[in-house]
């Protein structure tokens, strides 16, 4: 039996802001969303995505942005929304999953569209689905029907295999192309999944100290397989 | 430099209605700060007397002012536009404060030093919504009409006027263009425009804070009172109570009451009775759902508005796709304007059908593994069940392989839980079928045929 190797769990983790998100085909939403941080922009922007598209790493990412040029902001899930909504005139609202917002709650964001104006919010507003397809009030659905709607767009092949290669780069993880063509032709199409595959490959192979080589991958890939479906049967 | 602004403001007399001239341009000052009058200024500051028309004239105006600029300084001069500094709105009126933590509070953000703007600013009227901005069509031209002809004899013609009809159709714009109509007239009526959401609240405060008075003085003050979506007074006792004697108190004094509905007033469910008979006193004329050419020519001017030269083509494009209400309609054309803005491209038949996949969602990425086999499975009318079977024949084999293929496209999941999802096959089994579908695609017409038709009914 051999022992196995104990890890001091200080990885690398990167805030999500703005500049850390792989732009891809996004650079129309990118530039919008960069200037939600300037305090004098009103815009009111929805962007819909299923979960993984980089959704809530955006939304983090503008928040963070428009903290650091000190414009009020306030981030809230639809989920956590209430009757009451305190945003201070010129603020920068940002709400995500819009389709978890409770009845209250949806006349809270209503009232918010109408008063918008008059005190000066910027609103970024996110959910799965585009408008259209929002099951929430109609006066609602339209207003934010009304809004800018950006979908986040997925990734290309070439620009996963690029944030994978930066991702494995940033956590100091020598690999082999042929392992990401590998991950890339094999795994989920999602990047967050992808990612944590690449961790999941960081840490068996420090733990068990073999190196980045296909049959490790292969292993972690049917393991990962394994937790979330449960042991194969054939 | 003071010369440079006299050549504007000549320009803009010319060029402007005499309202939209006195209300955005005639306000604004341009700030003197140079030490010496007669250097040739790199910078202006425009001065607006509040952020109403600070980002009216940033959004309409400031272009046409730089590019005067150049022509008279002969060179690229930076203009910026900022807020007077006002002393704190001191008069204390009777308005109640709102209930919504967004209000701003009074004095702590409105800077509007003229008395008239500051006027303006608390009838809530939004200047966008007046009639040259509204579209007439055979779905509004009556309500248009009856609202024109309140709008020049306030209280005495039709009292109340009442509009209803569905959402995002135009009620909101009607109604201010109403007020707004009303208040070029003459500035002195005090107008208010109120919706129901914010009129609840503020019945509430003054229940809490015990103001009743102060609550009814104020409102029983106005000439004109714009009450939008009163749908949400429902099953408000207390509110609709407050409301009734306001209602009788403005009307018997002859001023007018405007007021929107999503619905027929004798519809409305949780309304008493004694306020929808009251309903029936003056006038009441329904907004519908704009026909498609009315679709169009909406789409046309809101276009003619931003300088956008929009083609009968993409107009027609964007108004077949949305039928419902306006309001989205709007958004929609919003959304090309952008794209085509920050591509730099001209507004095409090409460039509208991508911008608009964002509104529609062009692929549907709520796809199962289950209904993939099941369409599939549907299509080459074979059992659902002989996707993970273990049979090999071609009848079954070549079916199940589209389907894995098609998973692989149009899904996220990784070629082991497709594996998975097909009987427990092995990946190698996943990446076989893709190449082989992929191989076949560009020799077999029939099969091609077959992946596409298939690809294009599960992508809706």
């Amino acid at each position: 039996m051999t022992l196995q190797q104990l890890l001091l769990d200080i990885r690398p983790e990167e805030a999500p802001s703005l500049n850390n998100f792989v732009v891809g085909d996004n650079a129309e939403l990118m530039s919008r969303l960069n200037g939600l941080a300037d305090p004098r922009v009103f815009d009111q922007i929805f962007l819909w995505g299923p979960p993984g598209s980089g959704r809530s790493h955006l939304l983090r990412g503008a928040l963070a942005k428009a903290q650091a040029r000190a414009r009020p902001v306030i981030l809230i899930d639809g989920a956590m929304l209430g009757e009451e909504l305190a945003a201070a005139p010129g603020s920068l609202l940002i709400v995500d999953n819009v389709e978890a917002l409770n009845e209250s709650a949806q006349i809270t964001l209503f009232r918010t569209f109408n008063a918008a104006r008059l005190v000066g919010l910027a609103l970024l507003l996110a959910g799965q689905s585009p408008p259209l397809r929002l099951a929430l009030r109609e006066d609602l659905r339209t207003r934010i029907g009304a809004t800018l709607v950006y979908e986040v767009k997925p990734l290309s092949e070439s620009d996963k295999a690029d944030a994978l290669k930066r991702h494995a780069h940033a956590r100091g993880m020598r690999i082999d192309n042929a392992l990401i063509d590998y991950l890339l032709r094999h795994g989920r199409r999602d990047l967050p999944s992808l990612l944590r595959v690449l961790d999941t490959l960081d840490r068996v192979s420090l733990e068990q100290q073999r190196v980045l080589t296909l049959p490790l991958l292969r292993d972690v890939l049917q393991t990962t397989l394994e937790q979330d479906h449960g042991p194969r049967t054939v | 430099m003071s010369e440079f602004w006299s050549v504007c403001l000549s320009r803009f007399e010319k060029e402007l209605p005499a309202q939209q001239y006195n209300t955005w341009i005639k306000t604004l000052r341009l700030e003197d700060d140079a030490d010496d009058p007669e250097a040739r200024p790199t910078r202006l500051r425009l001065i607006a007397p509040n952020r109403f028309v600070l980002q009216w004239v940033r959004e309409r105006y400031l272009d046409q002012i730089e590019a005067l600029s150049r022509q008279f300084f002969q060179e690229p001069v930076s203009i910026s536009l900022g807020l007077g500094s006002a002393p704190p709105d001191v008069a204390v009126s009777p308005q109640p404060q709102r209930e919504t933590a967004m209000a701003p509070k009074n004095g702590s953000t409105r800077q509007a030093p003229a008395h008239i703007d500051n006027a303006y600013e608390k009838t809530r009227l939004n200047p966008d919504f007046t009639f040259d901005t509204l579209v007439t069509g055979r779905a509004n031209d009556l309500a248009r009409a009856a609202a024109q002809q309140v709008a020049m004899n306030p209280g005495t013609s039709y009292n109340p006027l009442f509009i209803y009809g569905g959402v995002g159709l135009g009620k909101t714009h009607l109604i201010h263009a109403l007020g707004n109509e009303v208040w070029r007239q003459n500035p002195d009526i005090v107008i208010r425009y109120v919706h129901t959401e914010d009129y609840v609240s503020d019945v509430v405060r003054a229940y809490q804070q015990k103001s009743f008075d102060v609550f009814k003085r104020y409102y029983r003050s106005l000439d004109l009172l714009l009450v939008d979506d009163i749908q949400f007074f429902i099953n408000k006792a207390r509110t609709q109570e407050e409301f009734f004697y306001a209602f009788n108190a403005l009307v018997e004094a002859k001023k007018q009451i405007v007021i929107t509905c999503d619905t027929y007033p004798k519809d409305i469910s949780g309304l008493e009775e004694r306020l929808i008979s009251r309903f029936d006193w003056g006038l009441t004329v329904q907004i519908e759902p704009p026909e498609q050419e009315m679709r169009v020519a909406i789409l046309k001017k809101k276009a003619e508005a931003s300088k956008i030269d929009l083609g009968d083509d993409v107009a027609f494009l964007v108004a077949k796709n949305l039928r419902s209400n306006v309001r989205e309609l709007e958004g929609a054309l919003n959304k090309v304007i952008a794209f085509a803005r920050f591509h730099g491209r001209a507004i095409g038949m090409d460039m509208a059908k991508e911008a608009l996949k964002d509104i529609f969602g062009a692929t549907n990425r709520q796809l199962t593994l289950e209904l993939i086999q099941k369409t599939v499975a549907d299509y080459f009318k074979i059992k659902v069940a002989e996707m993970y079977s273990q049979k090999r024949t071609r009848a079954i084999a070549r079916p199940r392989q589209v389907a894995m293929s098609l998973a692989r496209d149009l899904t996220h999941h990784s070629l082991p839980e497709i594996g998975e999802a097909f009987g427990g096959r092995d990946h190698t089994t996943v990446l076989h079928a893709c190449r082989t579908i992929a191989d076949l695609r560009s020799k077999d017409a029939q099969l091609n045929n077959d992946v596409h038709v298939l690809m294009q009914s599960l992508k809706g």
